[in-house]
Formats: C-alpha cells, structure tokens, sequence
C-alpha cells in the first residue's frame, strides 16, 4: 500500500492548510478566546523549543524563561529606543535569545543530566535580578512593549487580539515548520544520534559538542520568539512577565506533550492555558475561597505532571502510537 | 575593617545553612541518584510543621527536632510512596534522564500548592529562640547575632552527629555500602531498599534543620513561595555541585566557599548580582573541575 508521507513540500501545504484552519476557527469565536488563542501559540512554540533540546539533543534545561525573557527584553528595547519596525524587532529578539543560547551551549556540551538541568535553573533564578542592575531596562516594572495598530490591510477598527493571534499562529506555523525540516535534516539524525549513544556516535564522525550547541542555539532562539509573542500579547515586559514558575510550567507542557515527539505538542499549549481555567471553575463551585483560588492551579499541573511521568512517560501521542502498533503485532498473528 | 568582618561572618552563617541543604541533596544523590529538586519544598514543609510545633507550645527546642522527625518522615514517605515507583517505572527509553528531575520538580509544585492550601500563601514567622540583636565589640555593633551563632553551632552539632553515623555505626556502614555498590551490597545482605528510605529520611531531616535555621536568620517569615526557600533550594544545589555532589565533606565546604563569596559580593559589588555570581561560580567551577573540589575524576561523569 501506498503511503502518504509528509516531504518538505507537502508539508508546506499541509501547514498552509492548517493555518487557514486555525484563522477560520478563530473567526467564531470572541476576542477573549482568540486571544488566549494566541497564547497557546506562544506556548506552542516555547515548548518545541524544549522538545528539540531534551527530546532530540538530550539535554535538560529548567530555566527556558531566561531565554524567552532574553527575547523579550531584546525586542522592546529596540522597539522603544530605535522604533524600528516591529518584524525587525521581533527578529532582533530571536537573535539575542540564539545568542544567548550559544553563550550558555557552549558550557552545556559539557554538562549533563542533573548538572545542567540545576545549571539552567540557576540561570532562570539570576537573570531576572539584572534588571535592577541596568536603568534602561526598566527594574522590576519592566518596559512597555508597543506593537502599534494592526496593519491597514485588516481593515479600520480590526481587533488587536485577533491580530495578536494572527501573528503568533504565523510565527508558531513558521517555526513548527522550519523545525520540522531541521529534525529531519542531517542535524536532527545527528541529535538522535547522539541522545540514543554519544560514544557510538563520535566514533561515526560526529562532532558532539558541535552537534550540542547548535542544538542550544536553535532552542534558544525558538524561546526567543515565544517571548516576544508573550511580551507583544501583554503588551510589556518585566521580571514578573517571565517568572520561574514560567520555565517549570513550559517543563511541564513539554511532558505533557511527550517529550520526544513534536506531533503531540499542541497538548501541553493548551492544557497549560486550560488548566487555569478549570482551576477558576472548579474553585468556583466549592465557594471560591481565596487560597483555593490561588493554588488550585499549581496543584493541578504538578499532579497531572507526576501521573504523566508516571504512568504515560513517553506522553499521550507516543504511547498511542505504541497501542496501534502492538494492535497491529497481533492482527498479524 | 568592621565591613569586612561583618561580611566574613554573614557568609560563614549563610554558608553553613547552604552547608547542611548540601549535605540533604547528597544524602538523596548517593542513595537513590536523584537530584532532589523539591528538597527545599520538603524542607519548607517541615518548617511549617515546626511552626506549628512553636505556636502550640511556645518553644523553639521542642520545634527544631519536631521539625526534623517530620522531614524525615515526608522524605522517607516520598521515597517509599513514590520515588521507588518511579524509578522502576521509567528506567529506560529516552525519559529515563529527564523523568525524576521532572518528577522531583512535580513534587517541589504540588507541597508548594499543598501548603498554600492549608497555610494561606500570606507570610508566617517563626520567633527566634535568640536575640537577633549582634553583638558588640567595643564601640561597633556586629550583624553577628547571638541567633546566628546558634545557627552556626546547630549546624555543627548535626554534621557531627551525620559524621557519627556515618563512621562509626552499622547503619552508616550499609549506607555507604549500598551507594557505593548496590549490586554487592544486596549479596552481602544489606536490605538496599531500607537503606535507600534510610538515606532519604536523613537527608529530609538535615534539609528540615537547615530551613529551620533559615527561616529564623533570613527575614523572619516564610511562604510558599519565599526568597528564603529559592535561595535554600538553589544555593544548595550549587553548593552540592560545588563539593561533587558526591562527599560530605565536599558539600561542607562548597556551601562555606559559596555563603563566604556571595556575602562579599552582597557587600562589596551589590544585592542584584548575587544570584548571577552564583550561576557563574557553578560554571566556572563544572568546566574547570567537573567532579567538583572534592571528589575524584571518575571514567564517565553521571
């Protein structure tokens, strides 16, 4: 039987396709929806970036906010002092993050397992008190981050959180893209090669430090983005924009989402914007008190975290994919 | 001069708590091979235990142990209950490095939101057994207080008895065995699971006794999501690092070197770069001497 497989230029398509879908759906729904759309696309992107890292290179890093927080601050304060236009931004953002990355990679290739994952947690509790080192970055209100109006094409009056998901479903749709093609592309080989057997890999010719930092780097700049997004939907950034609860909870969506496949990261996006809401339902109908209010949230997430890791380790999309196939062991018997 | 000897004490205190939060992460690292990232949740919630111990009966003596029994007893029931679960549900495929790092994480989330529940998130204070007014010399008064020289002396007074343990008795022999070579040890007929709960139990009643003494120098109060308990939980892992990860006595001394170099920075460069002095001390020290300033190069680093 013949098979239909995704290459690069139906892939295209199919991501073409998929955005139009994504637009379409968006137009039935109220501005408080779409707008939450839009962060579940930041989410998207923010937790590929880890996939990339911990599921094809193998290294951990529990401080991704450092890197979102890197993009952000990049972006608004070219946007504030140059007032350049806002793609430009948005690019300086992503290249600041990249470089970021490639600062901290070069150190990580050295590191592994538990060493790095401290490592980067440290790095997520330091940045932030850099604000307050530096005038022009605004201490601990932060900076406003202007995007402007929608563009004129739109129409006058178009609503800014619709534009905000229009924006954030471009750059998610791009960069899954892009990433898609990079994973099946000699590099992303490389990364599974090295994760499965770093010493079977150097002796193919593999350059695995190499191979790591390049890994970091594209991480890092993928953060970057999801960054801006976050800054451009909340209009601003400060050190409370990018918490560290922020870095764990993208841990957690990329657990959630199965560490090691991209095809199942839109689970985690939008399990991390729901479970705030369920959270405030639930809460709701057994009085709404105050503390329950605010850890409610917390709770949940760890607890569906631990279950995950415990019972699904591989996330929902894997272990499906590992259902159908024993399936079919059998019906071949 | 008055400058530089109030910094030199400050940090031999801090350092000394970050000393004993190390030796909690390493007590967990040889006996299981986890990095315990919900230590100092663990830690915390074993001080709001202690906090009510004081409340209940007004004293500071009776809490301090109380606190510890319950940390011990939290550990111990994380280690049985879950950790041990765990680790045999995913020791392979590609989840088996990130798994009980996250999982740990999991933890640190859920006591956090567990004692917001019962607690409230607002501050609690536990009252100081001592002055915390410093002491005098001559005309000046030190920061130094009679409560911090408590806290120096009550770390001493537990690494002395860990030592004790470890070196002299029958228990610190199984454990040391089981970490070194669980394989042999369970041939030889040390109950290695025990041992493991064992190790845990210590480690969370060292980690209970180092938030104690925090939570009574630092600011005075805790919650769920204090300074104080970010602090405990990152500078102790970073002085675990430090020391290898792997000795106690490494862990002893990389908290000292990192409470004595992040007091001067406080003092000498500025309170905004004290968080990222200590990533860059951590760097610094993994590129250089990976196995850490005590500790032996092994074959393939963990």
């Amino acid at each position: 039987m013949h098979k239909f497989k995704l290459n690069p230029v139906n892939s295209f398509f199919a991501f073409i396709a998929l955005g139009l879908i994504l637009v379409f759906v968006s137009g039935k729904f109220d501005d408080l929806v779409v707008y939450q759309g839009a962060t579940v696309m930041m989410f998207v992107i923010a937790i590929s970036s880890i996939t990339l890292l911990t599921g094809y290179s193998g290294q951990v890093s529990l401080g991704h906010g450092a890197f979102l927080g890197v993009g952000g601050y990049a972006a608004a304060v070219t946007r504030n002092n140059y007032n350049l236009p806002i793609i430009v931004c948005i690019v300086i953002g992503v290249l600041a993050a990249a470089i970021a990355g490639a600062l901290i990679g070069l150190s990580a290739a050295r590191l592994s397992g538990p060493y790095l994952a401290g490592s980067t947690l440290a790095l997520a509790v330091g940045l932030p008190s850099i604000v307050n080192r530096f005038d022009s970055l605004g201490g601990e209100q932060g900076l406003f981050f202007d995007v402007g109006a929608p563009p004129a094409f739109l129409g006058e009056g178009f609503s800014p959180y619709r534009w905000f998901f229009y924006a954030a479903t471009l750059a998610m749709l791009v960069s899954l893209w892009g990433l898609r093609n990079v994973l099946n592309s000699r590099y992303g080989r490389t990364w599974r090669a090295v994760r499965g057997n770093d010493v079977a890999a150097q002796l193919s010719g593999v350059n695995i430090a190499r191979s790591k930092i390049l890994a970091f780097t594209l991480s890092a700049g993928l953060a970057g983005l999801a960054g801006v997004i976050l800054a451009m939907t909340l209009g601003t950034v400060s050190p409370g924009v990018y918490p560290l609860a922020l870095s764990f909870s993208l841990a957690t969506g990329a657990v959630l989402s199965g560490i090691n496949t991209l095809g199942g990261v839109m689970i985690g996006a939008v399990t991390l914007v729901a479970i705030p809401e369920i959270a405030d339902s639930i809460s709701h109908r057994l009085g709404g008190s105050e503390v329950l209010t605010t850890n409610l949230p917390g709770i949940l997430v760890s607890a569906l975290l631990i279950l995950t890791v415990l019972f699904v380790p591989n996330g929902p999309v894997e272990q499906m994919r590992n259902t159908r196939n024993k399936k079919r062991v059998h019906a071949q018997r | 001069m008055i400058n530089l000897l109030n910094t030199f004490l400050n940090g031999i205190t801090s350092g000394a708590i970050y000393s004993l939060m190390a030796i909690s992460m390493v007590l967990v690292w040889r006996s299981t091979r986890v990095v315990n990232f919900a230590q100092a949740g663990m830690a915390l919630l074993s001080c709001y235990f202690g906090y009510e111990v004081v409340q209940r009966t007004g004293s500071f003596w009776i809490a301090l142990p109380a606190a510890m029994l319950a940390g011990a007893i939290i550990a111990a029931v994380i280690e049985f209950g879950f950790m041990r679960i765990l680790l045999k549900h995913s020791s392979q495929g590609p989840i088996a490095s990130v798994g009980p790092i996250i999982a740990t994480l999991g933890l640190l989330g859920l006591i956090r939101g567990v004692i917001g529940m019962v607690w409230g998130n607002a501050d609690v204070a536990i009252d100081p057994p001592f002055s915390v007014v410093g002491f005098k010399v001559g005309e000046n008064t030190l920061t130094f207080s009679p409560l911090k020289l408590l806290a120096l002396v009550t770390v001493a007074i537990i690494l002395l008895i860990i030592t004790w343990l470890f070196q002299k008795t029958n228990l610190g022999l199984s454990l040391r065995a089981s970490a070194h070579e669980p394989e042999i040890s369970r041939l030889a007929g040390v109950k290695v699971d025990l041992v493991r709960t064992v190790g845990w139990a210590l480690a969370g009643a060292a980690g209970a006794a180092a938030g104690m003494l925090q939570a009574t120098t630092g600011s005075g109060g805790m919650n769920p999501d204090s300074l104080e308990f970010r602090l405990l939980l990152v500078f102790g892992f970073i002085a675990a690092v430090i020391g290898g990860l792997e000795s106690m006595v490494g862990a002893l001394v990389g908290g000292m070197v990192l409470g004595l170099v992040l007091a001067f920075v406080l003092t000498y460069v500025g309170g905004s770069l004290v968080f990222l002095t200590a990533f860059m001390l951590l760097l610094v020290l993994l590129l250089v001497r990976p196995q850490g300033i005590i500790g032996q190069r092994a074959g393939r680093r963990a």
